[in-house]
């Protein structure tokens, strides 16, 4: 008879999450590692890194953590280089690190650095982590990437213009990539989560702000960490085999937008 | 694994899996009941239905139950529903699966083949899904999963009755998520090139397109039904509780090309 730890087995399986140090990127190390996967937990705070790998360690798991700026390609490159020292290969990929936008990014008083900037947090770094473990994945026979995107790739407001633009970019980026990357065994799919109670939204939700996500969304709650690595999981595993090239939005069957 | 188990087993849900007999639907009903799932699988064939639900039933300790019924007759769709209540009490989620198209030459079609390929793969699963709701909305994390294909949101002018058929499904699914809210959930997999068996090359297939179609997925090989049924599972399942409105591709990463010649 069929078991489920089959299906999501990630045993020995090696895991690099991006922004690993709290949120949805700590919520992925902790499922992946509860799949079994070793987890290589990249921040750019080491501290934070290593309380989750600490945690995952604790629990029975692997895992170590690597400090790492992605806007920095020496750090990409680093982290790279940490994760096949430690454990050999990498199979498991989740650039999860990302930034900009919240309503800040008004034309007129960004510069083109900015704009640039967002792009090599939320695009390039991306790409050079697949450009950089891709052949490991091929060669070890195991390959997922999940990139965690936005809902901000497809929804319109102002002042988002370059962390929505970036967004998108990665969401058609991951679609060209599962081209490249399918002959070579490897998948690449999208997560793009909806508004989800992370420490940083905490910080700024009110009981009012609330009401207004929730206006148009199906399924009446905010999303939490769990909704979403549950689909990092679903993607990372062997029971989303024949699955590349995908966009999932986890958001309640909405959009949270406050306009 | 504790933290698996709370995410994917189905253990105490009732679920109905139309189609239940071929390919796929017989695939997510050996998974779902391996899950721990009391499954329906419904179906024209009544012999294999009866046949399958014994021999899953037998493997996983679980109860099947086949129901012969037809989905493009109603009172079928409301027997099928008075049967699974009357057994089982209660409906946790369904998977409308059923569902066919043959290949016609565009200009080949009529009224009578188009309405007919609207019936079976449209309007019966909006008829059964409308005599599942009241069950449905009184179940934790209930769940529609339609079975789509990428006929149905590709130009496909060699399936055109079916294709157009299932694009009107896509809609319906959509609306159906977006006023159901939260009670019940609705999503789509979007099925690419799967082996179906039998009904493969009934639908006007022969070898050496299966050939080129194999080497046109990214994934260089067809799906198969397991495949599919896995994607079925993750949106039934307490991980996607908060996903509802969606459609995931299974289809090996998508096609280089054009899935069949047109002439």
């Amino acid at each position: 008879m069929l078991k489920l730890d089959s299906l999501f087995d990630l045993k020995g399986k090696v895991a690099i999450v991006t922004g690993g140090g709290d949120g949805i990127g700590k919520g992925s190390c902790e499922i992946l590692a509860r799949a079994g996967a070793y987890i290589v937990v990249s921040d750019l705070t080491i501290e934070k890194a290593q309380a989750v790998a600490d945690e995952i360690v604790k629990d029975g798991g692997k895992a170590i953590a690597v400090a790492c700026n992605v806007l920095k390609d020496e750090d990409l490159v680093a982290l790279v280089d940490a994760a096949v020292k430690e454990y050999g290969t990498v199979n498991i990929l989740v650039n999860n690190a990302g930034g900009g936008g919240g309503g800040r990014e008004n034309p007129f008083k960004v510069d083109l650095a900015y704009f640039e900037r967002i792009f090599n947090f939320n695009v390039f770094s991306a790409w050079r982590l697949c450009q950089l473990t891709v052949p490991l994945m091929a060669k070890s026979g195991y390959g997922s990437i999940i990139n965690i995107t936005s809902m901000g790739s497809i929804n319109k407001s102002p002042n988002m213009s370059a962390y929505a633009a970036s967004k998108a970019a990665l969401n058609h980026m991951a679609a060209n990539l599962a081209f490249d990357f399918g002959p070579m065994g490897v998948r690449i799919n999208n997560v793009g989560p909806g508004a989800t109670r992370t420490h940083a939204l905490e910080t700024v939700l009110t009981p009012e702000i609330e009401a207004k996500m929730l206006e148009h969304t199906p399924i009446k709650r905010l999303g939490t960490v769990e909704d979403i690595t549950g689909a990092v999981l679903y993607f990372a595993a062997p029971v989303s085999a024949w699955v590349s090239g995908q966009v999932l939005f986890v958001n309640g069957g909405g959009v949270q937008t406050l306009d | 694994m504790e933290a698996l188990d709370k995410l994917f087993r189905f253990d105490n849900k009732v679920i109905i899996i139309t189609g239940g007999a071929g390919a796929i639907g017989s695939a997510a009903a050996r998974l779902f009941s391996s899950l721990g799932a009391n499954v329906v699988i419904s179906d024209i064939n009544e012999d294999k239905l009866k046949a399958l639900a014994a021999s899953i039933s037998k493997e996983t300790g679980h109860e099947v139950l086949g129901i012969k019924a037809d989905s493009t007759i109603e009172s079928d769709m409301k027997m099928l529903v008075d049967k699974t209540v009357e057994k089982f009490g209660k409906i946790s989620g369904l998977i409308n699966n059923v569902g066919w198209g043959a290949a016609t030459k565009l200009w080949d079609s009529n009224t009578e083949k188009m309405v007919k390929s609207y019936v079976l793969n449209t309007v019966g699963a909006y008829n059964l899904t409308k005599y599942c709701m009241p069950y449905l909305e009184k179940e934790p994390n209930a769940s529609v999963v339609f079975s789509n294909s990428m006929v149905g949101t590709t130009p496909s002018p060699e399936f055109i009755e079916y294709s157009t058929a299932k694009a009107g499904l896509r809609n319906m699914v959509h609306s159906m998520a977006v006023a159901s809210g939260p009670k019940v959930r609705f999503n789509e997999v979007i099925i690419g090139s799967v082996d179906n068996g039998d009904a493969t090359l009934e639908a006007g297939y022969d070898p050496e397109m299966l050939r080129r179609i194999s080497e046109g997925i990214v994934m260089k090989r067809r799906g198969l039904p397991v495949d599919i049924a896995y994607a079925m599972m993750y949106l039934m399942s307490n991980a996607a509780s908060w996903i509802t409105g969606v459609e995931i591709n299974v289809d090996g990463g998508g096609m280089y090309e054009s899935k069949m010649p047109t002439d």
